[in-house]
């Protein structure tokens, strides 16, 4: 990637249909990957990836074409990304039943059984999606702090505060499962 | 961060590694566009008229309101 030129930014601003087009096919696989890995749903991402360059294209008269575009486009997108996920979107907790309560904690095996793999991913879906969109990006993606930092719009700090909360309700809803990692 | 918490990154990452497939399958673009050319949803006069009428009817006979509010 290139990056778009002040030119082409400017002329977007300008809503110039053609280089919003040229943007658009420049970033829209960045900002999917991006939010795919936020949601961990490829049909909600497409969803998301067209709201977020419709959410662009409207306010396009509202930014500097001095600034580059990839942070912004990023940045609307986690912010949609988010707000997906406190609908209750996601990972489906398992239901009720499915809950061992009372059973006694076991140790994680490392080979991720359907089973636990499961559980696992029912508490994370039942973090709240601050701390949910931290985990996913921190602990399954591995992205950078800083770069997880830039796009929620937080301090360094801020993710790894985060990362922490979730890190401490991940291992409660994993032990209310009987699960002890 | 201590080893308990190094086993719960493991655990999740190892759980949740797999379905997240990071390539756009398809081009949005014409979706995009269609967006875009839609024209923007306008109130026509008719509109207005009935909403004016709406207001002067409930400034009248203000005691219909709670009946309204109880259809809703």
């Amino acid at each position: 990637m290139t990056g778009a030129s002040e030119a082409e930014l400017e002329q977007f601003t300008r809503g110039d249909i053609r280089a919003f087009e040229s943007l658009f096919r420049e970033y829209q696989g960045e900002v999917y990957g991006w939010i795919v890995r936020v949601v961990r749903d490829p049909g909600a991402a497409e969803d998301l990836t067209l709201e977020t360059f419709w959410r662009i294209y409207r306010a396009r008269a509202r930014f500097d074409p001095r600034r580059p575009f990839a942070p912004w486009s990023r940045r609307i997108a986690t912010n949609l990304a988010l707000e997906y996920l406190s609908r209750g979107r996601g990972e489906k907790p398992l239901e009720d039943d499915a809950l061992q309560q009372g059973t006694p904690c076991s140790v994680a095996d490392p080979a991720v059984s359907a089973d636990l793999r499961g559980k696992v991913l029912a508490a994370v879906g039942e973090l709240p999606a601050k701390l949910r969109a931290a985990a996913r990006l921190a602990i399954i993606e591995e992205t950078p702090y800083a770069e997880i930092a830039d796009a929620l719009g937080i301090s360094i700090n801020g993710v790894k505060s985060r990362v922490f909360r979730a890190v401490r309700l991940l291992r409660r809803g994993l032990e209310k499962r009987g699960v002890c990692p | 961060m201590n080893e308990r918490d190094e086993a719960l990154r493991e655990l999740v990452k190892r759980a949740a590694a797999g379905p997240a497939d990071r390539r756009l399958k398809r081009d949005l673009w014409p979706e995009l566009l269609r967006r875009i050319e839609r024209p923007p949803v306008r109130a026509s006069w008719w509109d207005f008229a009935l909403a004016a009428a709406l207001l002067l009817c409930l400034l009248l006979f203000p005691e219909t309101i709670p009946a309204l509010l109880y259809q809703l």
